[in-house]
């Protein structure tokens, strides 16, 4: 068992996420039993094989550094945003 | 229905008329629960859309809770590309959320039902798009292929699904779930109109930074004749139930008898696939959907605090599956797991690519099952690893960035359609749709 209670709370936090009571003891035992299965990954040998990938060995492409901008994007989306006002996303207090 | 070659040639008027009837056909076949909208977006040849996949002014939202009320601001490049040719999108059609699922169960919108069978799953996470195609209710769709979402609900549904080579047809303006692995593809009625299909949504654009500069086409080249070598994978057969396996056996000897030549070639245990797609979808999920946060787009539910409106509005707005994955990505991704999950995946990932390498230098395609069998029974895919395990011969396909493309071989004693799939090395998109007609003929003839 490598995911217990504990480290579900972990990764609740780490997901903002929140599991609920009803539900965890079932999750939990599903988590473990994919995580036993994908440790099958350690019976091959990647000795000398690169820790990244990519899908082509060429660099992230650059572009000339001049400011592009669709206006109407942020426009439309603050308009159809759950709260908002102007030109911002109206949040709960953050502080007190 | 009309095929998407016949209907560019359609008038105007003749495209108004289609529309009326395909709404009409939509409605009387709403038990299908194929589409989840039926927008219009103008003038052309209508095409269904996955409900990832932005139309300006659609309401788009990865068949999740949490992308209700959500407004697509932008086209996505795919449907640009469609409406400078002629194309116009017509409906969105249901898929699993955030396209995580073999089945489209997951939607918040409710099963999708298969055409052939109303208790099977018509497959996932496309199966909006291959309903709709299989009925008779749209010329053709788009959908995305992340781990076989294309591939296998057109096997399961009877159509043609292609995936592309992966930078050949623009992500932007899809909905991210594993941004390494997603591809838009076509699912048609005929392997010749998915290469019109591909042609239409495939070219370089300077908004997505994986994509290639290559525009070359394939539909006005389409040659069914040349002989091609195309390899089989005995070890990966074995496990197929035995519809899959006399589709394999047909397949095989129509191929021969059209003068390709057959060999057999191995690859790794599948197994090993899964693991390294399901650490390496689950890692970019979790980055991915970070960004639904109830503030920004979709729907909210609020909290007392800042936190606790994010945590409230993810937990409620997000599906089981959905969660799982998040959950298990994070746990790859987190300190002490990193390098035996994550790192370990992308090393698998290399040998993986690598394999399929090895064997395009002497082979020109690959022919494969794209699922272990045909389409299941409701609820029969509910335990979150069998799921995953039904997904063994379509994820090394992404894994390793290949294009491929599934097409109906034959139908079972149960009446079910059994689709099998040819794979091609990246950018031979050419030769895979060559071989792929040349097998959809030799079936027919």
């Amino acid at each position: 068992m490598t995911i217990n209670n504990d480290l579900l709370i972990r990764l609740e936090k780490l997901s903002y996420l929140e599991v609920q009571d009803d539900k965890r003891s079932e999750i939990i035992e599903q988590l473990n039993e994919i995580v036993s299965f994908v440790e099958n990954l350690s019976e091959l040998n990647t000795d000398n094989v690169s820790d990244t990938f990519a899908m082509t060995t060429a660099s992230t492409p650059l572009r000339d550094d001049t400011p592009a901008c669709n206006s109407h994007i942020p426009e439309d989306i603050i308009k159809h945003a759950p709260k908002s006002a102007d030109s911002f996303f109206i949040v709960p207090k953050i502080i007190e | 229905m009309i095929t998407l070659k016949e209907a560019l040639k359609l008038s105007a008027e003749e495209l108004v008329a289609l529309k009326e009837e395909l709404a009409k056909k939509i409605e009387a076949h709403a038990k299908l629960n194929a589409y989840v909208g039926l927008e219009s977006a103008g003038e052309g040849v209508p095409i269904a859309i996955k409900d990832n996949i932005q139309v300006k002014t659609w309401s788009v939202t990865n068949g999740s809770k949490i992308l209700q009320g959500y407004i697509a601001p932008y086209n996505a490049t795919v449907i640009e590309k469609m409406q400078a040719a002629g194309l116009t999108p017509f409906g969105r059609t249901n898929m699993d959320e955030f396209a995580m699922g073999s089945t489209t169960e997951s939607s918040y919108y409710g099963k999708t039902v298969n055409p052939h069978n109303a208790s099977c799953v018509p497959g996932g996470s496309s199966g909006g798009s291959a309903a709709a195609v299989a009925a008779g209710l749209a010329v053709a769709a788009l959908g995305s292929d992340t781990g076989g979402s294309i591939r296998q609900p057109a096997a399961f549904c009877g159509i043609v699904g292609m995936k592309p080579t992966y930078g050949r047809v623009s992500r932007y303006g899809l909905g991210a779930y594993a941004s390494s692995l997603d591809q838009i593809g076509p699912m048609t009625q005929n392997v010749e109109d998915a290469a019109i299909l591909y042609d239409i949504i495939s070219g370089y654009d300077a908004n997505d930074s994986t994509s290639v500069h290559r525009n070359d086409k394939v539909s006005d080249k389409l040659d069914p004749s040349r002989k091609l070598t195309i390899a089989i994978v005995p070890n990966y057969i074995k496990d197929a139930s035995e519809d899959v396996k006399r589709a394999f056996a047909k397949a095989v000897a129509v191929l021969r008898n059209a003068g390709h030549t057959i060999v057999e070639r191995e690859l790794m245990d599948a197994k090993y696939d899964i693991s390294a797609y399901y650490v390496t979808a689950t890692a970019e999920a979790s980055t991915n959907l970070a960004r639904y946060d109830g503030i920004r787009y979709g729907s909210r539910v609020e909290g007392s605090n800042l936190k606790e409106t994010y945590i409230k509005s993810r937990s409620e707005g997000f599906g089981d599956e959905v969660k799982r994955r998040i959950l298990l990505g994070n746990f790859v991704l987190s300190s002490g797991y990193y390098d035996a999950y994550y790192v370990k995946a992308q090393k698998v990932r290399h040998r993986i690519k690598e394999e399929y390498e090895t064997i395009f230098k002497e082979v020109d395609l690959i022919l494969s099952p794209v699922a272990p069998r045909t389409a299941y029974e409701f609820g029969s895919l509910a335990d979150p690893l069998e799921m995953y395990l039904s997904d063994i011969y379509t994820i090394s396909v992404n894994l390793a960035g290949l294009p491929a493309i599934a097409l109906p071989i034959e139908t079972s004693e149960a009446g079910m359609p059994v689709g099998l799939q040819l794979i091609a090395a990246p950018f031979d998109e050419q030769t895979l749709f060559d071989g792929a007609l040349s097998l959809e003929q030799s079936l027919q003839s």
